[in-house]
């Protein structure tokens, strides 16, 4: 059986609202409008033990909310999940003692006390005997490079170290699965590219299966094998990044420098759907389902004097844009 | 099962071997609740100068204290005896009021910021990321908030009660009897004091509508407790009320032992009223908490 199994799950929120103006705000005083959010309609998802899975989604899609439901925090009002052969909201205790979280935006850390009480508080909560914790903090010190910052307290660490500490203490009870929130979010490129490292090397060694929800897309270039979409409470795709590319992403862009300024020949290899020239760059865009790259070059080689050609892919991110443009999420 | 078996039989049955941590049935020991305990503790023991500057508006307000109840027990009509009022005598209405600036360091005045802050952002959610009961936690944290001023701010207090001319000073207890019955008293009152701040908190996250009632129940609580008044000088047909309320725990009962203003043969009772409203507080509380968590909304992103 699949680690994680959620199956038809929905969920909805009752959100009040209330007109502008005076009037209304005093009428609010004895009746509230409210109406219902559908935050997740119908989820439906497995997951493998040691998958990598990137959950993304534009802001107020339900990726949260699953997050939520899967941590135990949330009851949905329908469908069944199962992780770990548990219920989370059923069994929470026993649940949360096998999986770690990890809020970007939000600390798990005591704030006023040194990173290293935090640890061994949870290690307590936790209960893990001395001996596995000390073998695992040294573990986790190394990789994260959290030697200086242990004694330090949490509210005099910058944004980086902390994330870095709030990694640690996330994995210090060796969880079998790890839901990670934005965990990169507001980090500079060095921790960043760090954090992602770590965290494949985690997944790698330990066979952690980890669930990512984020906004850069490079996370989830760099680390997942797997990608799912939601939108509207939905599921709207589930599958490899490679497949993702293919159907949101087909065309390529390729940019050539020229050795001097020339005017243009009138017939353009085919294949080709637009292009522009500015200055000395040449840049045209095809189509890579229909048209193999190298053709193309060959074929500009002949009719250009060349200096320097790229092919590039269309970034993630607007990748992702077209796909949530295509799927009518923006 | 201890915990290291938990670990062991795991490893056992977990194929990769890879995840002690994964045993089939978990709650988190009494030990981490300790532990929050501590970790509460020190981080509000450091507020070192904070507390000493409290403790000098704390003298500073039981001597103004003392001036107004030596006014009204000089020129007061209806004193039964000259300078006793309601079975109080003068000076031990200022040993009354030296103490009870002291025991008022444990009652709840507002929130547990740390905790409020959670509610009000909805960090709740992280703390449900833990295998630990929720309530227990709460009571663990407000137990340390509730113990932590007596340091740096109690016990200035009580060192000043002893230098000021007789007259002004905080007297010896009744006898050493009394003095081990008000000790008592006082962890009773350390109780009820976290045992309520913890309700309230869980009453806090039952009402979206904000603080200010909350406020106003922790005043009422505090006048209730014989904070500002001591209870005996109350009118007389309130004394059975106020005897049996939840909150008689909080000053007036440990001080009625250590003054000795009540015959010892009742100190069972009093020591008992504590032990019984925090029981109601915790259950209570505990009960509420476990409806509301059901229906829980986190919100943020």
């Amino acid at each position: 059986m699949a680690q994680i199994e959620l199956k038809d799950i929905s969920k909805h929120f009752t959100v009040s609202e209330r007109p502008k103006g005076n009037h209304a705000a005093f009428r609010s005083l004895f009746h509230r409008e409210t109406h219902r959010v559908e935050a997740l309609k119908h989820i439906g998802f497995s997951i493998e033990e040691g998958e990598l899975v990137g959950y993304i989604g534009p802001n107020g899609a339900g990726k949260s909310t699953t997050v939520k439901v899967m941590s135990g925090i949330l009851t949905p009002e329908e469908g069944e999940c199962r992780i770990l052969g548990r219920t989370p909201w059923r069994e929470r205790a026993s649940h949360v003692a096998n999986i770690g979280v990890v809020f970007g935006q939000r600390s798990q850390l005591w704030w006023d006390v040194p990173t290293q009480d935090s640890f061994e508080l949870l290690r307590d909560i936790y209960g893990i005997p001395a001996n596995l914790y000390g073998e695992r903090l040294g573990e986790l010190t190394r990789a994260l490079d959290l030697e200086k910052l242990l004694s330090i307290p949490v509210r005099q660490l910058s944004l980086g170290q902390r994330m870095r500490c709030e990694v640690a203490a996330a994995l210090l009870h060796r969880p079998r699965i790890l839901f990670l929130d934005e965990p990169t979010i507001g980090l500079d490129a060095v921790s960043k590219l760090s954090l992602r490292q770590f965290l494949k090397e985690e997944n790698q060694n330990n066979g952690v299966t980890m669930i990512l929800t984020t906004h850069d897309m490079d996370d989830v270039e760099a680390l997942c094998s797997r990608v799912m979409t939601i939108g509207h409470g939905r599921l709207l795709y589930d599958g490899t990044l490679q497949e993702l590319k293919e159907t949101y992403a087909p065309l390529h862009r390729i940019r050539a420098t020229l050795q001097e300024n020339v005017q243009l020949p009138e017939n353009f290899p085919k294949g080709i759907l637009r292009w522009e020239l500015e200055g000395k760059t040449y840049t045209a865009i095809f189509d890579s389902r229909s048209t193999p790259a190298h053709l193309l070059i060959s074929a500009l080689a002949k009719l250009l004097p060349l200096q320097d050609i790229v092919v590039e892919e269309q970034s993630v991110d607007e990748m992702v844009a077209s796909m949530y443009r295509s799927l009518d999420l923006s | 099962m201890h915990k290291k078996d938990r670990y062991k039989k795991e490893e056992k049955t977990d194929p990769g071997g890879r995840n002690p941590a994964a045993y089939t049935d978990y709650k988190s020991p009494k030990k981490a609740y300790l532990a929050i305990f501590r970790i509460q503790f020190l981080e509000s023991i450091q507020y070192r100068a904070a507390g000493l500057t409290g403790a000098a508006t704390s003298i500073f307000w039981v001597l103004i204290q003392i001036v107004v109840y030596t006014v009204f027990f000089t020129y007061a009509d209806n004193v039964s005896l000259p300078g006793v009022s309601n079975g109080m005598s003068l000076s031990q209405t200022v040993s009354y009021v030296w103490l009870a600036e002291f025991l008022l360091l444990m009652q709840p005045s507002n929130f547990n910021p740390d905790i409020l802050r959670k509610i009000e952002s909805g960090d709740v959610g992280i703390e449900l990321c833990r295998p630990m009961d929720l309530h227990s936690l709460w009571a663990a944290q407000n137990a340390a908030r509730a113990v932590s001023p007596l340091l740096w701010r109690g016990v200035p207090i009580l060192l000043a009660g002893f230098l000021p001319p007789p007259a002004w000073r905080l007297g010896p207890p009744a006898s050493p009897l009394a003095f081990l019955l008000f000790l008592v008293g006082c962890v009773g009152a350390w109780i009820l004091c976290f045992s309520f701040s913890t309700f309230l908190c869980v009453v806090r996250l039952n009402v979206p509508w904000g603080n200010g009632p909350c406020y106003m129940i922790f005043l009422l609580a505090m006048v209730l407790g014989g904070t500002y008044l001591p209870l005996q000088l109350w009118p007389d047909f309130l004394q059975p009320f106020l005897l049996l309320q939840p909150f008689a725990g909080y000053t007036d009962l440990p001080l009625r032992l250590y003054l000795g203003t009540m015959p010892l043969s009742d100190a069972w009772l009093l020591l008992s009223l504590p032990i019984f409203w925090s029981a109601v507080f915790l259950f209570w509380g505990r009960r509420l908490m476990h409806r509301r968590l059901k229906t829980i909304v986190v919100q943020g992103g």
